[in-house]
């Protein structure tokens, strides 16, 4: 029994942890404001109090901690990406992730079970070739499968043999994981409110003081607060955000379904995903069998639920596995994905000074939580972006320089 | 489902139709700066509110146009392409 | 056996006896009996264990929504053994266990509690290492989760979507949603009645109600043509514009209603004290439910804890149903004056007021409710039936867009709905009467009637004569635990506290944290005591603090009635079964089915080699149907391909025949094709087979701006195409009845003519994919095999041969010629494939232009190349290896294969911009990480200066 358990259980009381302190009162300034209460603002906020010294940090959220896309994602942590940027900050994303209970000191059960991605067709085969070229070029686990290669990795996969859909191989990312995604942001919370960073619950931003290149103070529905640096980190809300400081991101809205069914024994051992089924499936340490799959197909800031999208994803989860047509789904949700051109996110600097952002993080955001943390962190308390994070400037789409993600994440995120 | 009403077919289930993205302005592409046509290309219309945005009936490949809010989805109208020409 | 006589058991046919077993033992039971009145009649109560502390645990609800009574079915996991009907020979299990429900080896967690408080699991098992928490302790807790097991042999069963309509569609057939559906049927609307029950009535089919108001009801049903009545049928979510899916059985009914009327009734809630989860301990109406639906006595002597007219008839019931009730505790101080007392009293029943039940005690291992605790003194009894209160069904009406509140005076959740299509009757309203929800019914079906232009007289909502505030239990965390706020998740009034007391303060954070409500009932004994308890843990408000979003589906609803009978689409071309009378090898691509080779896979390499063979000497024959086929027709046809393309096209003669480029407006290259002007107003243009939907879709996107005069036609699947070619494809086609001459002069290369050929009306393009002299024949769908027929008869005697996909690449490959989608990407330009040549340098526009414009002046930087592999070359890198320059990935092979004609590998590839020109040398690494060096060649390997297609 580890030691923990066992204090538990001869202590007395309930061992108060005291994650998240209730929200304090504003103060009337902050060195650095971060707008969004998400798994990346209380990344960057833990990074900036621990590894920069930086603790007058405010953490604005409007609703709960960490209840936008933060809660809602189905957790794929994975580096098997298209380009070398891309893989290269992916990467260390991933990396993060395997040090992350210890950094934390709270279990986010990151699971590093490998990402199994199938192709149905020859032009599929042909793309997981490419990504797993970059890969191992990169230096991660990423390699393409055969049909022998698939079976033995998910032996209950219906093949389709002969079919229209028949699994002609697969592309296996062993890197590739899930964690706990609450308790990822909690634990952020936990180490960065331990070491003086304000979470304020509830308090949403309502426009900006800008004067001249730089904004110089946060407006709230519970006051005013002036800023030295200011970070925009609000998932869905990006674009809305940013506009009200005149910065007009290459972002659209889009909600992204999930569903998942009741606890089931493990029977499903690593990351399912299907490029033409549109559909994925992972079974959660609690049992239940996630299942996603595309964003819906027109623009809309809602969390509503559709049908359509829930049998959608039922018809390839069944073609997946057939035994799953008894199986009992138990609950379904969205998000709202702030989507880019390139499926790429958009880190750096804004048109003003001491604005940032790390926005554009769409349906793939989860997974890097811990090193957009870090590096945003990085980059304010520096001043300056760091190479890693260059090539996802907002300038980009000036250039024509886009890191054209849309392979690697339409069906797997 | 939701419905969207078709100015030609009537009201039909959404799954008939696909998007096409916020109408955007026009722009003369040998009268406008790197800098804006960049703009013109990747930054489409996403403000919170009434959207005015292309929508295609695929069994008859029509397009058309939906005003349509973002927050609630309620489709306020639509209209034939050849009202957009008159309104600009 | 606890069976008792009729008219008890109204679902249950005693002349139909089923056998089945529970954990391997033998049971008997009625037809119509679900697994747990069946297991309960023969007195089996405990039906699974818990999900945290593996504590026996049996029926609550009789309602099939909690996890304490699912059970595990050959085929299915988690079954609701309340709703599942039993049959014959069925083999039910015990899910949750280790070892046997009897004998759980892990119900020593029970004594193990303290050493698990809520959210353990994020504090420990980090280490010792790194991984220890995937090596270690998640497979430990894997194992410990989860409820049922699936089948993964489980035998595909039928699933079937149907859908319906209706003026008015009516959830839930109890008093409100009878009178409601009747209503508005006896007004003339299309209605539906939706009940998830095997028979309607509600809470008059199990309750304590005269006979003559269901009667009543059911034949007004009855004479009713336009109401259909779906019993047996879950209405499991609300979508936009009343989209509702009912499920019956293997079926989804996808269901649109213009107007909807929620008649969902209450959710009765259970009391908190300790060790209120022992078997033996159910809601009153699932006591109420056993006797009378099923005839089955729900235990010997009981306590009833009422404080709620419910709790009394209950009470009564019980008594008819034979069991001594021992007593009724009625928590309120004056409790309930009024004739169910009266006559609870007559029968000699103690009642005692304002006490509560303060603990339970069970038999040894908690295998059954021993005794309970009122007042400090210690009852014995086997049931206790709870009737405190209810919580209205928010689940549908919180989809359809309501707002859960709470009446702080009356003490009461509340539901309001925007003023629309969907309406709340009966108790989902408030109402708690029966004559209170007929008449709500009746107002929520002419306020439906009155939106759908019924001339009625809009009624007010009903006002019930008395609001009195309701019972309200103060929960207080039991010192020894053990009172369960949710029993799918076990947990407990402290977990809730503690997590507060941790910062989850939010109802959605103390969700999470503990994951109550999260389980099998999704909230539905849980969220009013969460909300009480997290309110009064912060000091706030229950109003504050809400419940958790409701989300779809109401309930449990499988995979297979929702994925229904899928079909993949596929497609086949007009001479499909032509491909397999020659024992082709048919692979799908995208949608379609095309030959890859002729003949055996044994032989495959042979195959492709000797068709390959076929065409560069001889002549071949390629089934190309599945291009995109779009005709262009009106007096703009010209400007719009000019706009639409990069070369020219409104200046192409009439009869000739250009190759076309579509760029997206970003100036990437993502179609092409050919472009045969048949007519001044005329054009049949090719595209891509997996890109001509876009492509057509663009055509009209782009002209509902344009407004140019055209119009435009996808005839892919109207019309078939053949390519003869090679150097004898005319001595074949001049050899067939044709009115076409296809001699060189008359049929240059590049050009097109229509006519007969065989018989079939045909369009005939020169062109050349292939390199050789090639003609591309494409007719009416209904007439390719006949063309195709008379092709491969009068080629015999030149050797003519079918050639698949395979050679076909090989064949473009040796060419030169790119495949969009394989040699191109999604930021490609002409100028990077070297189409210098392909776009009009005079045009004022064409979609694209802007953009390749501005991408030539932002500098290219890389470029597609021809590759050449020395024959014998000991390690050729596959399709997509990477180009490296100084170590760094500057392009990929983007297509290789091996030349029969050339006699070694051959490649395209992207290579830095600086090594474009002929004789640079490259650097590609092999899959096996090996560095190869490969000299850059010109795109045409074989035959560079095109002679051969213009023979």
């Amino acid at each position: 029994m580890p030691l923990r358990l066992l204090k538990y259980g001869l202590s007395r009381d309930y061992p108060v942890s005291g994650d998240i302190p209730a929200t304090p009162e504003l103060k009337p300034a902050y060195d650095v404001v971060i707008i969004g209460g998400g798994g990346h603002g209380l990344s960057c906020a833990h990074h900036l109090a621990k590894y920069h010294g930086i603790k007058s940090v405010a953490v604005l959220e409007k609703g709960y901690l960490a209840g936008g896309n933060t809660a809602r994602n189905t957790t794929t942590i994975r580096s098997n990406y298209i380009t070398p940027e891309g893989i290269a900050f992916y990467k260390e994303g991933v990396e993060l992730f395997e040090r992350l209970s210890q950094e934390l000191d709270f279990n986010v059960m990151f699971s590093q079970r490998g990402q199994l991605t199938l192709a149905h067709t020859e032009a599929t085969v042909r793309s997981f070739h490419m990504r797993a070229e970059m890969g191992r070029h990169m230096g991660t686990r990423t390699e393409v499968v055969d049909q022998k290669g698939v079976e033995e990795l998910c032996p209950l996969l219906n093949m389709d043999y002969g079919g229209p859909l028949e699994i002609l191989g697969g592309l296996w990312h062993a890197d590739g994981g899930t964690a706990r995604h609450d308790a990822v942001a909690w634990g952020y919370a936990a180490q960065a409110s331990r070491r003086g960073v304000e979470i304020h619950q509830r308090t949403e931003v309502q426009g900006f003081e800008v004067a001249g290149d730089r904004v110089r103070a946060v407006k709230t529905n519970r006051g005013r607060v002036a800023c030295g640096q200011v970070l925009i980190a609000t998932g869905g809300m990006n674009y809305d955000v940013a506009l009200m400081a005149g910065v007009e991101l290459p972002i659209r809205c889009y909600p992204l379904q999930a569903m998942v069914t009741q606890p089931l024994k493990p029977w499903l051992h690593t990351l399912v995903s299907s490029v033409s089924l549109h559909t994925y499936l992972v079974q959660s340490s609690r049992g239940e069998v996630v299942i996603g799959g595309g964003s819906d197909p027109y623009q809309l800031y809602s969390t509503r639920s559709t049908l359509d999208m829930k049998e959608h994803l039922a018809e390839g989860a069944v073609h997946l596995f057939p035994f799953l047509q008894g199986v009992q789904l138990l609950r379904q949700w969205a998000g709202i994905t702030d989507m880019t051109p390139d499926y790429s996110p958009i880190m750096g600097a804004s048109p003003l000074a001491n604005l940032w952002l790390d926005c554009g993080w769409g349906t793939w955001g989860f997974k890097a939580t811990p090193v957009a943390g870090k590096r945003m962190a990085q980059t304010i308390a520096e001043g300056r972006v760091p190479d890693i994070l260059k090539p996802f400037a907002l300038e980009r789409f000036e250039t024509f320089r886009l890191l054209n993600e849309m392979g690697a994440t339409a069906a797997s995120h | 489902m939701k419905l969207l009403t078709c100015p030609m077919n009537g009201p039909r289930n959404i799954d008939e139709f696909q998007s096409f993205g916020p109408v955007r302005a026009k722009l003369d592409p040998n009268a406008t700066a790197d800098r804006d046509w960049s703009r013109h290309l990747f930054r489409a219309e996403n403000r919170k509110g009434i959207l005015v945005e292309w929508w295609r009936h695929v069994p008859s490949n029509y397009f058309f146009l939906a005003e349509r809010d973002l927050v609630t989805n309620e489709i306020i109208r639509t209209f034939d392409a050849s009202q957009l020409r008159d309104r600009a | 056996m606890n069976r008792l006589p009729a008219p008890f058991g109204s679902r249950i046919d005693r002349s139909r006896r089923i056998r089945f077993t529970f954990e391997g033992k033998p049971f008997e039971g009625h037809e119509g009996d679900s697994i747990a009145s069946a297991l309960a009649a023969s007195g089996q109560w405990v039906l699974s264990r818990s999900f945290k502390y593996h504590r026996p645990r049996g029926i609550l609800s009789m309602t099939g929504a909690d996890a304490n009574a699912l059970v595990q079915l050959p085929f299915e996991p988690n079954a609701a053994a309340e709703r599942t009907p039993i049959s014959d020979g069925l083999r039910v299990s015990a899910q949750n266990v280790n070892g046997s429900l009897e004998r759980d080896r892990d119900a020593i967690m029970d004594m193990f509690g303290r050493f698990l408080p809520v959210g353990f699991y994020y504090r420990t098992f980090m280490g010792p290492r790194r991984d220890s928490w995937l090596k270690f302790w998640e497979p430990m807790i894997r194992r410990k989760a989860g409820l049922g097991v699936v089948d993964t042999k489980a035998p595909a069963r039928h699933f079937d979507k149907t859908h319906l309509h209706c003026d008015v569609l009516v959830v839930g057939a109890g008093p409100a949603g009878l009178s409601a559906a009747i209503t508005a049927a006896e007004a003339g609307a299309d209605v539906v009645l939706c009940e998830e029950n095997p028979e309607i009535g509600g809470a008059l089919s199990y309750g304590r109600y005269d006979p003559a108001v269901l009667s009543g009801l059911s034949s007004r049903l009855a004479a009713l043509p336009n109401l259909k009545v779906l019993t047996a049928t879950v209405c499991n979510g609300w979508y936009e514009d009343n989209w509702l899916p009912l499920i019956q059985g293997n079926r989804l009914h996808r269901t649109r209603a213009r107007e909807v009327i929620l008649a969902t009734g209450a959710i009765e809630q259970p009391a908190v004290f300790r060790n209120n989860d022992l078997p033996g301990i159910m809601l009153g109406g699932a006591a109420q439910r056993l006797i009378r639906h099923y005839g089955v006595r729900p235990g010997d002597s009981a306590v009833v804890l009422a404080a709620h007219d419910d709790g009394y008839r209950t009470a009564l019931d019980l008594l008819d149903a034979g069991l001594s009730v021992v007593e009724l505790v009625d928590p309120r101080p004056a409790g309930e004056a009024g004739p169910l007392e009266a006559e609870l009293r007559d029968n000699g029943i103690a009642i005692r007021k304002g006490a509560t039940v303060e603990a339970a005690e069970g038999t040894p291992g908690n295998r059954h409710l021993a005794r309970v605790r009122v007042g400090g003194s210690w009852i014995a009894c086997d049931l206790l039936a709870v009737s405190i209160g209810s919580a209205p069904a928010w689940q549908l009406p919180c989809q359809a867009g309501g707002k859960v509140g709470y009446d702080a005076a009356t003490q009461t959740m509340t539901i309001t709905l925007p003023q629309g299509p969907v309406h709340l009757a009966g108790a989902v309203a408030g109402t708690d009467e029966i004559k209170d929800a007929i008449a709500d019914g009746q107002r929520a079906a002419t306020a439906a009637l009155s939106r759908l232009g019924h001339a009625v007289a809009v009624e007010r909502p009903v006002t019930p004569k008395t609001i009195r505030p309701r019972y309200v239990q103060s929960i207080v965390a039991d010192p020894k635990g053990r009172d369960f706020v949710d029993f799918d998740e076990d947990l407990q009034v402290k977990d809730l506290q503690n997590a507060t007391k941790d910062g989850y303060r939010e109802i959605e954070l103390v969700k999470r944290f503990t994951t109550i409500g999260m389980g099998p009932s999704q909230g539905r004994h849980s969220a009013l005591a969460t909300a009480r308890i997290v309110a009064e843990a912060t000091g706030r408000t229950i109003g504050e603090i809400g419940i958790t979003t409701a989300r779809p589906p109401v309930g449990p609803e499988t995979l297979g009635v929702l994925a229904g009978h899928h079909e993949v689409l596929e497609r086949r071309t007009a001479l499909h079964a032509r491909h397999l009378a020659l024992n082709a090898a048919m692979k799908p691509v995208g949608a379609w089915w095309r030959p890859y080779y002729y003949g055996d896979a044994s032989s495959a390499e042979e195959a492709v080699r000797e068709e390959i063979l076929a065409v560069r000497e001889g002549v071949g024959l390629l089934d190309v149907s599945t291009l995109g086929k779009l005709e262009i027709r009106g007096p703009d046809a010209g400007e719009f391909l000019d706009r639409l393309y990069t070369m020219a096209h409104a200046s192409q003669p009439v009869g000739r025949v250009r190759y076309c480029l579509m760029l997206n407006e970003m100036g990437s290259v993502v179609d092409d094709g050919v472009a045969y002007r048949m007519a001044q107003d005329q054009f049949y243009v090719t595209a891509t087979t997996g890109a001509v939907a876009r492509v057509y879709a663009d055509m009209l996107f782009w002209n509902a701006e344009w407004r140019l005069k055209v119009d435009v036609l996808n005839l892919t699947g109207a019309f078939s195409g053949l390519n003869v070619t090679g150097p004898k494809a005319r001595q074949v086609l001049e050899a067939l009845e044709c009115d076409i001459d296809f001699s060189r002069d008359a049929f240059p290369y590049l050009s097109g003519r229509d006519g007969t050929v065989a018989g079939v009306p045909v369009r005939v393009m020169r062109i050349g994919f292939t390199g050789e002299l090639s003609y591309e024949l494409h007719c009416p769908s209904s007439l390719a095999p006949a063309l195709w027929d008379a092709v491969m008869a009068t080629g015999k005697p030149h050797g003519l041969r079918p050639y698949g996909l395979e050679a076909s690449r090989i064949l473009r490959l040796e060419k030169g010629h790119i495949l969009i989608g394989q040699d191109t990407d999604a930021i490609t330009t002409p100028d990077e494939l070297g189409f210098g040549w392909a776009v009009s340098k005079k045009k004022p526009f064409f979609v694209g232009k802007r953009s390749i414009e501005m991408r030539a002046r932002l500098g290219q930087t890389r470029t597609l190349v021809g590759l050449q592999f020395p024959a014998g070359a000991r390690n050729i890198p596959g399709e997509s290896c990477l180009v490296l320059r100084n170590g760094a990935p500057v392009g990929q092979i983007t297509s290789v294969g091996y030349s029969p004609s050339l006699g070694h590998h051959i490649a395209l590839a992207y290579v830095h911009v600086d090594d474009q020109a002929e004789g640079s040398s490259v650097t590609v690494k092999c899959r096996n990480g090996e560095l190869v060096e490969a000299p850059v060649v010109a795109h045409a390997f074989f035959d560079p200066t095109n002679a051969r297609q213009e023979i």
